[in-house]
C-alpha cells in the first residue's frame, strides 16, 4: 500500500517541525520537512503531498506580531496553490504558531473567503502561558467531530499549550455565531470535567474558550495546543495513556493518515 | 519617510499597557492612571503614501483588533508634516493636547548602531508584498501617560522599567 506523505512545511524560527515529524512517521506516513524557500522555488511540489502541516514555533522571531510574516509570505508566494489545496479536501493541519499562520492568511476559517476575519492575540495575562490544559472536543453529529482531525477522541483531553498570543478573537458576533452553528469548533478549553475553566486552565482569555476551529469541510485544523507533544503516554505529567502506551494527540495525527489512507 | 503608529482598537484589551501601568505602580508611582501602548515604525526610502499604507494595513496592524495612522515626515527631522492615511477612528486617538500636565509621552527608539531585528524582518515583509524599493526600518515604542508625573519621575519610568539605556534611548513630551 503506498504511504501517506505529509510535507512539514518550515522557515526560520520554526522549532516543531521534529516532533510533528515523528508524529506523522509513528502512524505510518512518509515525512519531508520542507523549507518555504524550496516550495517557492517548486509551487507544484505541494500536491505531491497528501497532508500539509504548519508546526509551531516563532516564525521570523514572532517578530511584528506571531505568524504575522510567514502569513504574509505564504499568502503572497504561494496562496493561489496552498488554496487550492485547502479546497482539494486535502487535510491540514496548523499547530500553534502554524494556527496563527492559518488565521492570518485566512485560510481558516473559510478557505473560500480566503481573507483575515479572525486573529490570536496576545494572552489576556501578557505573559507567556506554558502548561497542561483540558479540551472539551466538540462533539455535534452523531457524537462525533465533524473535523476529520478529531475523531474518536473522549468528550475531554489534555494537551500542553506554550504560546503567548493564543487569545481567539472572531471579527464580529455573527461570525462566532456561525462557528458554532457550522460545527467548526472543534476543541474548548475546559476544566477537568469538561466545565466553563478558569485560569490558569483558561490560559489566554479566548471569546467562548476556543482552542482550536476547523473549517466547515472539516479538513483544515487550527489549534494552539500542541498534539505532537502527547503521542505517548510518558510524555503526559502523570503518565496518563489511552490503551497503555500512547497519548491523545497520536489519535489526532492518526485520524488525517487514516483519513488519506481510507 | 514615514512614520507608522499601531494603535488598538476601542474595546479591545492591551495587555502591554495594562501591564506598563502595572509595573509603574510596582515601582511606588501612584499618579499615573493610565497608560496606552503603541508600536511605532519609521520606514524611509522612497516608498510611496499609498505603499506605506499597504504596509500598514497588510503588515503591520491586525485588522481585527488594531488600527494605523501614517504619518509622512519631514525629512532628518521628528516633526510630522501631515497624517496621509488612517484607519483609526476618533476614539482610538489621543486627542490630549502635549501641552496639558497630566498628559506624557515617552517613545523609546534601539540607538544608532544598534541591531534592530524586528526591522530585518520586516524589510523582508515587505519585498514578500511586491514592493520592491530598498527600504529602511527602524521599530520604536510609544507609551501615553495619564496623570500628573513630573520630569523628573517621567525620567524614572523611561530609564528603569521601558527602556535598556545601553542600547535604547528615550524621548520624552
Amino acid at each position: 500500500m503506498k504511504k501517506v506523505k505529509v510535507l512539514i512545511l518550515r522557515t526560520a524560527g520554526t522549532n516543531c517541525d521534529w516532533e510533528t515529524q515523528s508524529a506523522f512517521e509513528l502512524c505510518g506516513a512518509a515525512v519531508e520537512r520542507v523549507h518555504i524557500n524550496t516550495l517557492i522555488e517548486k509551487k507544484d511540489k505541494i500536491f505531491e503531498y497528501d497532508i500539509l502541516a504548519f508546526p509551531g514555533g516563532f516564525s521570523y522571531g514572532d517578530d511584528i506580531a506571531s505568524g504575522k510574516i510567514l502569513s504574509n509570505e505564504i499568502k503572497s508566494k504561494l496562496g493561489d496553490k496552498v488554496r487550492k489545496y485547502a479546497l482539494d479536501g486535502k487535510p491540514i493541519i496548523g499547530i500553534c504558531n502554524g494556527f496563527q499562520v492559518l488565521v492570518k492568511m485566512g485560510l481558516l476559517p473559510d478557505v473560500k473567503l480566503f481573507k483575515q476575519v479572525s486573529t490570536l492575540s496576545y494572552n489576556d495575562s501578557n505573559k507567556f502561558e506554558c502548561r497542561w490544559v483540558y479540551l472539551k472536543t466538540e462533539k455535534k453529529i452523531g457524537n462525533e467531530s465533524c473535523c476529520i482531525w478529531a475523531k474518536n477522541l473522549p468528550d475531554v483531553i489534555s494537551l500542553p499549550v506554550a504560546h503567548g498570543e493564543g487569545k481567539f478573537i472572531p471579527n464580529n458576533e455573527k461570525l462566532l455565531d456561525n462557528l458554532n452553528k457550522n460545527n467548526q469548533i472543534v476543541f474548548r478549553y475546559s476544566s477537568k470535567e469538561g466545565n466553563e475553566p478558569e485560569y490558569p486552565l483558561a490560559p489566554n482569555g479566548s471569546a467562548e474558550q476556543i482552542a482550536g476551529i476547523c473549517n466547515i469541510k472539516g479538513n483544515i485544523l487550527g489549534l494552539m495546543p500542541h498534539p505532537e507533544r502527547y503521542i505517548f503516554g510518558l510524555q503526559h505529567p502523570a503518565k496518563k495513556s489511552f490503551n497503555g502506551k500512547y497519548g491523545w494527540g497520536k489519535v489526532i495525527f492518526q485520524n488525517a493518515v487514516d483519513f488519506v489512507g481510507r | 519617510m514615514f512614520k507608522i503608529e499601531i494603535l488598538t482598537k476601542k474595546g479591545f484589551k492591551n495587555p502591554r499597557s495594562e501591564h506598563v501601568l502595572s509595573d509603574i505602580c510596582g515601582i511606588g508611582v501612584k499618579d499615573v492612571t493610565k497608560v496606552e501602548y503603541s508600536p511605532l515604525y519609521i520606514i524611509d526610502g522612497g516608498i510611496s503614501s499609498v505603499e506605506a499604507e499597504t504596509i500598514a494595513c497588510e503588515l503591520l496592524s491586525d485588522r481585527i483588533t488594531e488600527n494605523y495612522i501614517v504619518y509622512l515626515m519631514q525629512s532628518g527631522t521628528e516633526r510630522y508634516c501631515k497624517v496621509v492615511s488612517k484607519s483609526a477612528t476618533e476614539g482610538d486617538f489621543v486627542s490630549v493636547p502635549s501641552s496639558d500636565p497630566n498628559f506624557s509621552v515617552i517613545e523609546v527608539w534601539y540607538k544608532k548602531g544598534v541591531t534592530d531585528t524586528v526591522s530585518e524582518s520586516l524589510v523582508k515583509a515587505v519585498k514578500d508584498l511586491g514592493i520592491v524599493k530598498e527600504i529602511k526600518v527602524n521599530t520604536g515604542h510609544k507609551y501615553c501617560l495619564y496623570g500628573g508625573v513630573s520630569r523628573t519621575i517621567l525620567n524614572i519610568i523611561a530609564t528603569k522599567l521601558l527602556a535598556n539605556t545601553l542600547i535604547q534611548e528615550c524621548k520624552i513630551r
